[in-house]
């Protein structure tokens, strides 16, 4: 029974993993997210929406009452990563700290709800699903790459050799990810909790698991204990959820096993059997204290109404006075802000999944409740006005599926140009690199009479924000020229084309334009007379 | 009369080499072979047919290419945009100098280029990944993982000092530069010279520096042993990128000199409606002055035909 348990939360568990490293190229690389309840129900309320893709999270509530928290002895990564961890880690008779609950849970559920009732997702901090992506996605995938690059660099002297091109060319990205550490730390805590108790997280903590415990107070398969008992108590002593009273181990808190059949399998009596027969099964109810639950639901919209007060809390984004991040550069296809900070449970599925590594998790750019939300980070790399991942990706919709039509019109923001710090405006230098990149073709490069090479201007029309611009420029540090979120399309619905031409925004890829028959004008291809003394750019007198 | 005996025979043939060999001390050997081998090979017609007769003209791919050498070819594969936008170099180009390669005897032909934007979109649009499959199933490819770059040292570099060099180019026998012909808003044009930025890891430093005096560095560092240049198609403005006007020539030039190479380039198209002098490019001007090639073109032996 426990290798049967063991294989199907291995298996699971590697799917999962799967899964992520494939984020985002095919429908469905979310499922496991969509399968937290707390995750979709935080971000349902939070959101104000339900939706088919909420239906995983359905199944497995609808689990509980037929076979108790199976989903969590089971199913969920979350939970088999704390089971490989506390088996190195928790020590061998682990004494439950008395200070601590198992209700606690179901406060703290209270409490994200309290606070999703005004909006305000806290499934971040919380939904097992949302950390344990984000932990396998952020902190352990980059470690594997940064190895498995080492190890390349050893094995391609060899490939060479032996003229293996496939290997000889291999090339493994190297992702990095703003805020790593802080979700390691956190790690490190889940981890070490189990010091105190094995599960401590899956026991005390998990919103997911406080809402499956609720529906699990007595499954239709449940535990039940045999006339052979003869009261040892080794089965309260082997729980992992400590759910079995010590004193009466026919009694059961119904609501945190696991269904993991310890027990059963430690039984010296074989009196334990896991069945629909309901003889021999006494469990004991959960008993929350409802002033409690008011109280603590009470605190979350506390918390969420100062949030919503603080200075860079999202508005509307026409509100006028309204203090953001400069350099905040939403994916596209984006909610409007705070539609997007409700839906987004930072599960970092799109960060994962972001081919060129620009989706990062930002501190306090977006304020304090959009800690790890994700932005574009173009120095790092550009956004592929092609790449749909981020989106596909997405378990909420906080960042919406585009097709890939719409997509090149899904505008994050405009580029600007520091001309203090520009080769070709400050230092006077043949430098044209910007408008090399632009797959929009919105820079345009003209001589000025005083400066020896053209300069370049962004055509804020032609401008999507991809950020190509930002990235290449040759310029360390910060970049000459960087994106801003202006004029970013931030759509609940709708057609980015349509909208964005009624704007007048005129997005076209470099790539999907034919050659120009025949434009002697200079610089650019739009005829526009020479003024530079009718030589051709880069071109001088000569001799 | 007499006729002349074995030894005499072989006493006249060394006295011949002899002079030959003491003549070739003081005439450039070019001058000798000069009815044979041009400086400059121009040929037009069908890319396929122009490559081989521009190579031919050159005394043949034998001559550059070794049985069992490791070459590298160099083409512009560096924007995701199809031939006819004249960003990158013909396919057609690029598979017939690999094919030339292989039946010369190379052991191994590599097509590598460090783009900028995402590399398998420009291996796929570019149509040189596809053209090559013919040859070889394996043979282009993109490099920009760091450590398949060597540090180099520059010698008597003015502005670039060091660089950095894709591996393979350092180890390959042989270097083909194989650049489409294009207009470039910084360089003025972008031929062979300019084409070698596509072999190092850290082009922006060449920005920071100087572009053309950072060109002329790179191309005293990185010489091809032969110089493809394809104006099958020339984008005569807006490039790099483009989109801009293609003109379409039809024509190869090869050149085992880069600066010569370039220099007819310049000088045989219009470049945004005008046409130019070698020495107006700053580069190819520079690279002749510090002896890299010659781009007094009207001195040099340039053969044409049609093919």
């Amino acid at each position: 029974m426990i290798v049967f348990r063991r294989s199907i939360q291995i298996g699971s568990l590697f799917l999962f993993l799967v899964f992520l490293a494939a984020a985002g190229n095919f429908s469905g690389s979310d499922l496991f997210l969509r399968m937290d309840p707390a995750l979709v129900g935080i971000t349902a309320i939070a959101g104000r929406v339900i939706k088919w893709a909420f239906f995983p999270a359905l199944l497995v509530l609808l689990s509980a009452p037929l076979f108790g928290r199976v989903f969590c002895g089971y199913i969920c990564p979350m939970g088999t990563t704390i089971d490989l961890a506390d088996a190195r880690i928790a020590p061998k008779k682990p004494v439950p700290p008395r200070w601590i609950r198992p209700n606690l849970k179901i406060y703290l559920l209270a409490f994200s709800i309290g606070a999703a009732l005004l909006g305000v997702s806290l499934a971040f901090w919380t939904a097992p699903l949302a950390l344990i992506t984000r932990f396998y996605g952020m902190v352990v995938y980059p470690v594997v790459l940064l190895f498995s690059d080492a190890a390349l660099t050893v094995i391609q002297p060899i490939a060479d050799r032996f003229d293996i091109r496939k290997l000889m060319f291999l090339s493994i990205e190297d992702r990095r990810y703003a805020a790593n550490l802080f979700v390691l730390l956190l790690f490190a805590e889940i981890f070490a909790a189990a010091r105190l108790s094995p599960r401590f997280w899956c026991r005390y903590i998990c919103p997911a698991g406080a809402i499956l415990a609720l529906f699990s107070v007595k499954p239709l398969v449940r535990r039940r204990v045999g006339e052979d008992c003869n009261g040892c108590g080794k089965c309260a002593r082997v729980c992992p959820m400590g759910a079995i009273d010590a004193d009466d181990p026919v009694r059961v808190r119904y609501a945190d096993c696991l269904a993991c059949r310890t027990c059963e399998a430690s039984c010296p009596q074989e009196a334990i059997r896991f069945s629909t027969e309901h003889r021999g099964a006494a469990g004991v109810p959960v008993s929350t204290d409802r002033r409690r639950v008011l109280v603590s639901g009470l605190g979350g919209a506390i918390v969420a109404a100062v949030g919503l007060t603080g200075l860079m809390a999202a508005t509307s984004d026409k509100a006028e006075g309204e203090v953001c991040d400069p350099r905040l550069i939403r994916p596209p296809g984006a909610l409007p802000e705070p539609d997007f900070l409700s839906a987004c449970v930072r599960c970092g599925q799109c960060m994962a999944g972001c081919p060129t590594n620009t989706l990062q998790p930002v501190w306090f750019a977006a304020g304090p409740l959009g800690m790890f939300s994700p932005a574009v980070t173009p120095r790092r790399r550009y956004c592929d006005p092609k790449c749909t991942t981020c989106g596909d990706a997405c378990p909420t919709g906080a960042i919406r599926r585009l097709n890939s039509r719409d997509r090149v019109w899904a505008r994050v923001g405009t580029a600007i140009i520091h001309r203090q710090k520009c080769l070709a405006w400050e230092y006077r230098k043949s430098c044209m690199v910007c408008d090399e990149v632009c797959p929009y073709d919105a820079v345009k490069f003209e001589k000025q009479l005083e400066l020896p090479f053209p300069v370049p201007h962004v055509d804020e029309d032609k401008c999507a924000g991809c950020g190509y611009c930002e990235h290449f420029c040759p310029v360390r540090n910060e970049a000459a020229i960087v994106v801003t979120p202006m004029n970013a399309l931030r759509l609940g619905g709708g057609s980015y084309e349509e909208t964005a031409k009624s704007r007048g925004y005129r997005l076209r890829l470099r790539t999907e334009k034919s050659h120009v028959a025949n434009t002697p004008g200079y610089p650019g291809d739009d005829g526009t007379p020479a003024s530079s003394g009718g030589l051709a750019p880069g071109f001088d007198e000569g001799l | 009369m007499k006729p002349i005996d074995r030894r005499q025979f072989l006493k006249y043939q060394f006295q011949g080499m002899l002079w030959v060999a003491g003549a070739s001390l003081v005439f450039p050997s070019r001058l000798l072979a000069a009815p044979s081998v041009p400086d400059l090979a121009v040929v037009t017609g069908s890319p396929e047919a122009a490559v081989r007769a521009a190579v031919a003209m050159l005394g043949g791919m034998n001559q550059f290419v070794k049985k069992g050498a490791r070459v590298v070819i160099k083409p512009n594969m560096s924007f995701p945009t199809p031939p006819e936008r004249a960003s990158n170099t013909h396919p057609e180009v690029v598979r017939t100098l690999a094919a030339m390669c292989r039946e010369a005897g190379a052991a191994r032909v590599l097509v590598l280029d460090n783009p900028l934007a995402p590399e398998e979109q420009c291996l796929e649009m570019s149509g040189i990944a596809a053209a090559c499959r013919a040859i070889d199933e394996d043979m282009v490819h993109t490099v920009t993982r760091p450590s398949r770059y060597q540090e180099v040292e520059i010698k008597n570099a003015v502005t670039l000092r060091q660089t950095d060099v894709m591996k393979e180019v350092l180890s390959a026998d042989v270097l083909i530069a194989a650049p489409v012909a294009k207009s470039h808003s910084g360089a003025g044009v972008s031929l062979s010279m300019k084409g070698m930025m596509g072999l190092i890891h850290d082009r922006g430093i060449m920005h920071r520096l100087d572009l053309h005096e950072s060109i002329v560095d790179l191309a005293s560092l990185l010489k091809p042993d032969l110089v493809v240049i394809d104006a099958t198609r020339v984008l005569s403005t807006g490039g790099p990128g483009g989109p801009g006007t293609v003109l379409t020539p039809g024509t190869i030039i090869a050149s085992t000199d880069m600066v010569a190479a370039d220099a007819y380039a310049v000088s045989a198209f219009e470049w945004y409606g005008k046409m130019y002098a070698p020495d107006q490019i700053k580069h190819i001007r520079m690279a002749h002055q510090r002896g890299l090639g010659r781009m007094d073109i009207e001195k040099l032996s340039i053969k044409k035909k049609t093919v």
